[in-house]
């Protein structure tokens, strides 16, 4: 039966398999590996070094600000790709859209510079 | 050329937004009071902009992507008024906490400009981005005031059922989609009786999900839950935007979406979804409205209640063929494959209701953002009825505004609310809708209690010992003037508007 889903069947037979890997292999490791559980064994990273401190530590918020323009400006070259790749056929129109939305976002750069959330100290 | 009429509003919406943005970064100066002129009259443009679209012929553009009809030009019109008044009501707000700053009224000038492109979208991404576009810029102003932890609860609250719903109506689009292999909704609604019939359970999934996300968005019962909390932490002239603006954008997206989908369905499922819904919105609106005295929260509840209302118009206009007396003569309407019911009239009550709901609600979260003060932010009892005891007497001129804003919300006449629910009762009568309209009148006669509650306390009761004068600035007596009397204005001479709001109805979708 040819349904608009058919061309799907291979994404959802890896799927499948993605999933029954993940509950056979552990599944398997755990029956068949060899077991022996004492106190090193268990710690965190069993790297010889004794754990300093919490895991659950503050970052500075500017690791996000950082992160957060990084994925904007990112998410950017993901619309320029196509554009450039089909820039004759798109023509004055395209290149006008384009000239549209990067100049927003060069609006959006300048914003961020001047309110100093580009600068690291402070 | 002509295809980009309609994106003038929004243009002009965004421009504006850049350069109070890039002001605030570059004017370092104190003095802000620019800032809500410069967002005024730019919301003022883009109204008057989309009221010159409004003449426009109807035509499908931008590829189909979007619509240009008398319908979509008037909401974007009427997003831009509350907008305008909002902006108005902020300034005030804002000076009184110090935290008038340009990203606000960039803000609110992005949230209309998704509101407006909301309404003219007619496919599915392009009503989930600008559905986005409105939603992220509310989400950030519902947390702008970063003092205490209400407006961040309230702002995270908003941002995490906001981004569950809209991916719950993005889910369903995906879905009719598999089913159809078309976004764009007149497509859709030539695709979908075919996909009806071979892929029922793909369709009515769907449309299931897409309703889900739409309900949320309206704050339908028994999607409401986000409502009150969202509504009260969050600064009173983002609430006032809120159920004003995002209320009837989505309510204008949801109608283009399910006329389009109709065809495809049996017609009493429709109808009867929205008839079910219309009724525990009013019923649950009104009964939990009734307890509250937080002022604030009160108003959060009715606004879910005048949701339902609403959505009684939406019921009328599913209601099958037949169902009316007048449906012989009516079903003439060269809409919708004939089988509307007086379309024309329940887009004319649609419009009205939402018209006069926007300048009423906005000047009574005015009103109560206008006696707020800073000092009382962190209690609990900021906006207790007690604060509005003996306001006739403090602020005879705030007192009359509130209590027109009252009435009107009540349904009184001659206020914008009464001719509303008149619209939209007397369709959903002449659709066959007799008893949910009988449900309503009920629901809406229960709310008059908790209404006069409010009028009650401002002229009977005497003035407390501690009241001190409220903040004043001119910004917040224009907002509420302009409000009062366009709810007085339209209540007592509805007729040049509704003329020209049923001649938009009739327009719809119809090119």
């Amino acid at each position: 039966m040819e349904t608009p889903l058919t061309p799907y069947l291979p994404i959802a037979l890896v799927l499948l398999i993605a999933g029954g890997m993940a509950v056979i292999i552990p599944f398997f490791t755990g029956l068949l590996g060899p077991k022996s559980v004492n106190p090193v064994k268990s710690s965190t990273f069993e790297g010889g070094n004794i754990v300093v401190g919490s895991t659950r530590q503050r970052f500075a918020v500017k690791f996000y600000v950082v992160a957060l323009l990084f994925i904007v400006f990112d998410v950017e070259a993901v619309f320029l790709y196509p554009w450039a790749v089909n820039f004759k056929a798109l023509g004055w129109f395209g290149y006008a859209t384009m000239l549209v939305f990067a100049s927003t976002l060069v609006v959006a750069l300048i914003y961020i510079w001047k309110k100093g959330a580009l600068s690291w100290e402070s | 050329m002509n295809d980009f009429l309609p994106l003038i509003p929004a243009a002009t919406l965004v421009v504006g937004a850049i350069v109070l943005m890039l002001s605030e970064v570059f004017l370092a100066s104190a003095n802000r009071g620019y800032m809500v002129i410069v967002a005024t009259l730019t919301s003022v443009v883009a109204a008057v902009a989309a009221f010159w679209n409004a003449f426009e012929p109807a035509r499908s553009v931008l590829q189909g992507y979007a619509v240009l009809d008398p319908f979509s030009s008037f909401m974007t019109c009427m997003v831009c008024v509350g907008t305008a008044l909002s902006g108005l009501v902020a300034s005030s707000f804002l000076k009184h906490r110090n935290a008038e700053r340009g990203e606000f009224y960039a803000l609110v000038l992005f949230a209309a400009a998704g509101m407006s492109l909301l309404a003219l979208s007619n496919e599915f991404i392009t009503i989930f981005i600008n559905l986005e576009v409105l939603s992220v810029a509310t989400y950030s102003l519902t947390a702008y005031l970063r003092r205490g932890g209400r407006p961040a609860e309230a702002g995270f609250k908003y941002f995490i059922l906001g981004a569950f719903s809209a991916s719950l109506l993005l889910y369903g689009a995906a879905l009719l989609y598999g089913a159809t292999g078309v976004t764009k909704l007149d497509e859709l609604e030539r695709a979908l009786p075919l996909a009806a019939a071979t892929q029922p359970a793909l369709v009515y999934v769907g449309f299931g999900l897409v309703l889900a996300g739409f309900a949320f968005k309206v704050a339908a019962v028994p999607f409401h839950m986000w409502t009150p909390d969202v509504y009260e932490g969050a600064p009173t002239p983002v609430t006032a935007l809120m159920s004003a603006g995002v209320k009837s954008a989505a309510f204008v997206s949801l109608v283009r979406v399910f006329l389009a989908m109709k065809g495809a369905l049996p017609p009493e499922v429709p109808y009867l979804l929205f008839a079910a819904l219309a009724l525990v919105t009013m019923v649950a609106g009104n009964l939990l409205a009734m307890p509250q005295r937080n002022v604030k929260r009160m108003l959060a509840y009715s606004s879910i209640a005048h949701a339902g209302y609403l959505l009684l118009g939406v019921a009328a206009l599913f209601a099958p063929a037949g169902a009316s007396a007048k449906a012989g003569v009516l079903a003439v309407t060269p809409l919708l494959g004939g089988t509307a019911v007086a379309a024309g009239d329940v887009y004319k009550g649609l419009l009205f209701y939402l018209l006069g709901y926007t300048v009423t609600t906005v000047g009574a979260f005015g009103c109560v953002a206008a006696i707020e003060r800073r000092e009382d932010e962190t209690r609990t009892n900021t906006w207790d009825l007690e604060r509005f005891a003996g306001l006739a007497q403090r602020q005879p001129g705030w007192a009359v505004a509130m209590a027109a804003f009252m009435l009107s919300l009540a349904g009184v006449p001659p206020t914008a609310g009464f001719i509303g629910k008149l619209f939209v009762f007397s369709a959903a009568v002449d659709a066959g809708l007799i008893g949910l309209a009988v449900a309503g009148v009920l629901a809406s006669v229960a709310g008059t209690y908790y209404y006069l509650r409010v009028v009650v306390y401002m002229f009977m009761r005497p003035s407390p010992d501690e009241a001190t004068a409220p903040f004043r600035h001119w910004t917040m007596d224009v907002a509420l003037v302009t409000s009062a009397v366009a709810v007085v204005a339209l209540g007592l001479l509805p007729g040049p508007v509704a003329q020209w709001l049923s001649r938009a109805g009739m327009m719809f979708g119809h090119f």
